[in-house]
């Protein structure tokens, strides 16, 4: 997969750099702050040779506040075919629903520390590359826990929630199987069961996934 | 003998005070009876009315600004405090008979005393006497016969004298110094922006620990579990040697890392060790050659001494960032009054001791006293109710100086 990269710390992004190399992996760029990324990307489509992905970090200088995502966001709007996946120090509910908002694939939104667990990390940036969604567990588990949801996602069973909650990490229906210890097809029920009770039974198939987080992330 | 001259000095202060407050009376009642008849006058239009008023009030202020210096210099009389138009205005109102008695007094002491003169120059010199008529000689006892009410008659002249000045000082305390009640509310305002300052110093520090755990150790942890996890799925056996060898070295920076973030959130060393121990160490670290005077007698409060260290090391990273300075000199200095300014509650108890610390830099000069380095030194003195002052020219040097008082 091709990718560009947006670290700060020289330290993480050599090391990023290394590791994608060895699971080869094409880094097209490697730069330090949102509007050195959104430049590259610029070249990179002018060249013709667009990103798979971008994988950016939030706090960057010069204001270390969310300049990553702002670079993120423009990303988006411009290139939509390129995946996102941004790294986060920590869970930041409103960045989360502002990126998944902001379109309805190829995003990711990890916590930093996740890139430490190798494989997920290289899972996620697959996920996202390859047009799907992956939200970090952390994420998800802060935003399962809100009180403040409202109705459509109050009419939902227990197993729903935990099967919706899967979906929003961005697992496939096999993988939820696997993780919830169900058969696939008891998972297909749940799925539609949550997207009659949210009323998205007549949008297609995969949008539909991703319009059922989005509602879940974003009530 | 030095009490003696010391006597003789004061009392030709008073003396020079009183006639000067003499001179000031007339102008104060013209004033008072321009006020009087202005507001009269112009009773019925209140625009105008308004303007009458304002001008005498600024009238009023600039002469009770002399008085004010007047007291100062020849009674010291040091404790005025701020004061607004109106009280100058009722001052000078009263005031202005007290220094008609003031002159009068003065002028009985002249004249006593070209009475006495004359008396005893005719009294050696043989002359004649004009005061007398009946006697044109003045003999020995006609002196001595004088002497003694005269004598009485000086000392109740100079009482008169003491009493004048006893009483221009009340009147000036009465009027011209806040009432306690003002005091208090000042000093609650004083306080309560203090207190918001403390806050907003205590909530910067924050931030940055934060940051420097965040952007720094943060960093370098994930970097080191990059390093293991790359180790860990290796399959070459050197290769992940190499890896293992580079996550040591990177545990050991982010020791150092955390070494650092804990000693800016508070350096320990200061209890141990002591204020100048620490400045010691900092200064050495300075990339900036810096020469550190410490000119304390006793270690100073903790309190103080943590501000002072913060507020040196504050200003040494900004001389470092911005000042592209040669020589920095830092001073610590004993001092005998208090940082702050005038405190009734306080100037009760005597001068209290303190420190000042000057940090000078010989470097470009210019600094942004709004920028957010300097406004975090300001509150951090404030929070210890200490004073700062800032000077930094265009061309340099930067000169910041902190005044703690040690209480």
């Amino acid at each position: 997969m091709r990718v560009i990269l947006a670290e700060d710390s020289t330290l993480l992004r050599e090391g990023l750099v290394r590791l994608l190399l060895e699971e080869g992996h094409e880094v097209l760029d490697a730069v330090g702050d949102g509007d050195a990324l959104v430049a590259v990307v610029r070249a990179a489509a002018a060249a013709g040779t667009l990103p798979d992905v971008v994988c950016v970090d939030v706090r960057m200088p010069p204001t270390h506040t969310d300049e990553g995502l702002r670079a993120a966001l423009t990303i988006r709007e411009t290139w939509p075919d390129v995946g996102v996946l941004v790294l986060s120090q920590y869970v930041e509910k409103s960045y989360a629903g502002e990126l998944i908002t902001s379109g309805e694939e190829r995003i990711g939104y990890l916590l930093k520390d996740r890139v430490m667990r190798v494989e997920e990390f290289l899972d996620a940036l697959d996920r996202v590359g390859s047009g799907g969604v992956a939200l970090d567990p952390e994420v998800v588990r802060q935003l399962l826990s809100r009180t403040t949801h409202t109705d459509p996602l109050e009419k939902l069973t227990t197993r729903e929630r935990e099967v919706l909650a899967a979906m929003a990490e961005g697992h496939n229906n096999s993988g939820i199987a696997d993780r919830l210890f169900i058969s696939p097809s008891a998972v297909e029920k749940h799925a539609n069961s949550i997207f009659d009770k949210l009323g998205l039974s007549h949008s297609p198939g995969y949008n539909r996934r991703i319009r059922a987080v989005v509602t879940y992330l974003t009530t | 003998m030095r009490q003696r001259s010391g006597l003789v000095r004061r009392g030709a202060a008073a003396l020079a005070g009183l006639t000067v407050g003499a001179l000031l009376a007339p102008f104060e009642l013209l004033l008072v009876a321009f006020g009087a008849l202005t507001l009269v006058a112009v009773r019925a239009t209140p625009r105008a009315r308004t303007r009458a008023e304002r001008f005498v009030h600024r009238c009023a202020r600039q002469l009770s600004a002399v008085e004010v210096w007047r007291l100062d210099r020849f009674h010291r009389i040091r404790d005025l405090g701020p004061y607004d138009d109106r009280a100058a205005y009722t001052y000078l109102l009263r005031r202005w008979p007290i220094g008609g008695l003031g002159a009068l007094v003065v002028l009985l002491l002249l004249y006593g005393l070209v009475v006495a003169g004359t008396m005893v120059s005719a009294w050696l010199f043989d002359g004649s006497w004009g005061y007398i008529e009946s006697a044109d000689r003045v003999s020995t006892a006609t002196i001595a016969v004088a002497a003694i009410p005269g004598a009485l008659l000086l000392y109740i002249n100079v009482m008169g004298l003491a009493g004048v000045v006893d009483l221009d000082a009340k009147l000036a305390r009465r009027h011209l110094t806040p009432s306690v009640e003002e005091a208090l509310t000042r000093r609650i305002s004083e306080l309560t922006v203090s207190r918001a300052e403390v806050v907003e110093v205590v909530n910067e520090e924050r931030r940055r620990i934060e940051r420097d755990l965040h952007d720094g150790l943060q960093q370098r942890l994930v970097a080191l579990g990059l390093l293991l996890s790359r180790a860990r799925r290796s399959r070459d056996p050197s290769v992940a040697g190499d890896l293992i060898r580079q996550a040591h070295e990177e545990s050991e920076l982010a020791l150092a890392d955390l070494r650092d973030v804990a000693w800016r959130v508070y350096p320990t060393a200061l209890d141990q060790l002591g204020l100048q121990e620490v400045l010691a160490a900092l200064t050495e670290r300075s990339s900036i050659p810096v020469r550190l005077h410490y000119d304390l007698p006793a270690r100073p409060p903790a309190g103080v001494e943590t501000a002072a260290y913060f507020v040196i090391s504050e200003a040494l990273t900004n001389a470092v960032k911005h000042s592209r300075a040669k020589q920095i000199e830092v001073t610590l200095t004993p001092t005998t009054t208090t940082g702050a300014g005038d405190r009734p509650e306080r100037s009760a108890l005597g001068p209290a001791a303190g420190v000042r610390v000057t940090v000078t830099d010989d470097g470009k000069g210019g600094a942004d006293v709004t920028g957010r380095g300097l406004t975090g030194l300001a509150g951090r003195v404030v929070a210890n109710d200490g004073r700062l002052t800032i000077s930094s020219p265009s061309g340099g040097p930067t000169t910041i100086q902190a005044e703690f008082p040690c209480e």
